[in-house]
């Protein structure tokens, strides 16, 4: 589903955020990248939904080389994708039903359709009662979980997660966890950078360690 | 989407100089209008009037009269005196009555109207006709309303060619307008658009409401200048219009036809469209 062969990136000289990263997601599978602040993580996933093109390698998204495709073809993979931005990005001047229905609406849901499944996802991280608030209403904790629902609304086949729960408290970050799993268990391939050891201790899975771009796998139990 | 339709000062501004640029065509358009119908009044019964000598005694202008009256060419021939040249002038223009009656003369010569046959007639042909009665002494000047209606359509011509060009430059700065106002737009919903992309948005997709806001921009000010272009042609008359006394045929508006108005409509949605394009090309690169 997601294959990285030879991936490395670099912003600035002399410093690399990636590299020679090799790495092979298969459908289904969910998996945790973790490793110290500014080791890339971020960069690692940026790469696979094509907001950063890397220095060298190949990405292959369901077979596909999305560093061979014209940039307006990326569009047909990235509906394929829910993405759960590091800092949010949510739009300020529109209400919480738009900002999570806005991934429908570019795939010309009918309206009745994106109501429903807007509502659906907004009742999934809890927050059905504020559906029509702007986010500045919204605590962060909130903010964060209305960008998860943005990510899940459309059924997507892979969910990339930069850093989901890092504004929520355990019990929550546990319920969020919770609700990846469920959605991994639908069919979607997922992937999340945390930085939380504990909440990977306690889902366990596939775990890629980052440092300083290098990426290493680790079981943890 | 909401923000498109805001309404902003740059989109009155815009829709200003949209307006402004379409009536001036409208306004030339209606001014051509105008010449074209009367060149084809004039054209329609084509008349030649032999001015002749004042005092040419009337079995001289009798003969004359035989002359034209026997060409092939003509129809019906009219002998007017002085007098009724002087009363027919009054009818055109009474504001110059006065100056006419303090002249204590008659300076109007006595003149012979020739109506033609056949309004198709080369203008070669009469011209020859003309110059073989023109032989004849007595005839002074001869006035031949072809040539009239000629001058008048081509005086219609260059209205409607200032018209285009006076216009064209307005549109041209019209395009640079939505072009930037868009530009505007585009810059302002900077975020918006790259969630829209990171969601997998299609290019079309997110240039469409660009797009339909130049179009709609373009249409709304050329349906404006529509408004202007008739309320000019219809109070024109009422303030300027008795002032021009005679001329007033001449200087006079007449509404646009159907094909020009949709035209002006249509080329408003162009401007828009090709305003807002090219802005889309240069700071929406996909
Ligand atoms: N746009 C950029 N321009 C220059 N350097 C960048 C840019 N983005 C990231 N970097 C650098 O690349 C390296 C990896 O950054 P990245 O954001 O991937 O780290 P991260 O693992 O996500 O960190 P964190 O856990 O703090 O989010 C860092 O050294 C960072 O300074
Ligand atoms: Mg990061």
């Amino acid at each position: 589903m997601i294959e990285l062969y030879h991936v490395w990136k670099q912003y600035q000289k002399p410093l690399w955020a990636l590299s020679d990263v090799n790495l092979s997601v298969t459908r289904g599978e969910f998996c945790f990248i973790t490793g110290p602040s500014g080791s890339g993580k971020s960069t690692l996933l940026k790469a696979i939904y094509r907001e950063v093109i890397p220095t060298e390698g190949q990405i292959i998204i369901s077979g596909i080389n999305i560093q061979r495709i014209p940039d307006h073809k990326i569009c047909a993979i990235r509906r394929q994708m829910g993405i759960v931005f590091q800092d949010f990005r949510l739009l300020f001047h529109k209400r919480v039903f738009d900002n999570v229905s806005i991934a429908l609406r570019v795939l010309g849901a009918p309206p009745r359709d994106m109501k429903r499944k807007t509502f659906i996802a907004l009742r999934m991280v809890n927050l059905q009662q504020r559906l029509w608030d702007y986010p500045s209403q919204l605590s962060y904790g909130e903010q964060q979980r209305v960008a998860i629902a943005r990510a899940i609304v459309n059924n997507p086949r892979i969910l990339l997660a930069d850093e989901p729960t890092g504004n929520l408290d355990p019990d929550l970050a546990h319920e969020i966890f919770g609700l990846f799993r469920v959605i991994n268990k639908q069919g979607t391939t997922v992937i999340i950078c945390t930085h939380d050891k504990e909440l990977i201790r306690r889902f366990g899975g596939r775990v890629l360690y980052l440092h300083e771009g290098k990426l290493h796998e680790k079981d943890v139990g | 989407m909401n923000s498109l339709w805001q309404f902003k000062i740059r989109h009155v501004f815009s829709l200003t100089i949209i307006c402004l640029s379409f009536v001036i065509v409208g306004v030339f358009l209606s001014m051509s209008n105008n010449l074209r119908f009367r060149a084809r009044e004039l054209s329609k019964n084509l008349r030649v009037v032999f001015y002749l000598h004042k005092d040419l005694t009337a079995s001289e202008r009798g003969l004359i009269d035989d002359e034209i009256r026997h060409s092939p060419l003509v129809d019906s021939v009219r002998a007017v005196g002085p007098e009724e040249a002087s009363e027919k002038f009054i009818e055109d223009f009474p504001e110059l009555k006065d100056i006419l009656l303090n002249l204590n003369i008659n300076p109007f010569p006595p003149s012979i109207e020739a109506s033609l046959k056949d309004p198709g007639l080369p203008t070669e042909k009469i011209i020859q006709f003309i110059a073989e009665v023109k032989k004849n002494s007595g005839v002074e000047d001869v006035q031949f309303n072809r040539e009239w209606a000629e001058k008048i359509r081509s005086l219609g011509r260059l209205t409607e060619a200032i018209g285009f060009f006076l216009g064209g430059i307005l549109v041209l700065a019209s395009f640079f307008i939505v072009s930037n106002v868009i530009k505007l737009n585009v810059l302002a919903r900077k975020s918006e658009i790259e969630i829209l992309r990171l969601v997998g948005a299609t290019n079309t997709f997110i240039r469409i409401p660009f797009l339909l806001e130049g179009v709609i921009l373009g249409v709304a000010g050329s349906c404006l200048s529509l408004f202007v272009v008739f309320f000019l042609i219809k109070l024109f008359p009422l303030y300027l219009g008795s002032s021009l006394g005679a001329l007033q045929e001449i200087v006079g508006f007449r509404y646009l036809t159907q094909t020009q108005v949709l035209a002006l409509i249509f080329g408003g949605g162009c401007v828009g469209f090709l305003g807002s394009l090219s802005s889309l090309a240069r700071f929406l690169r996909m």
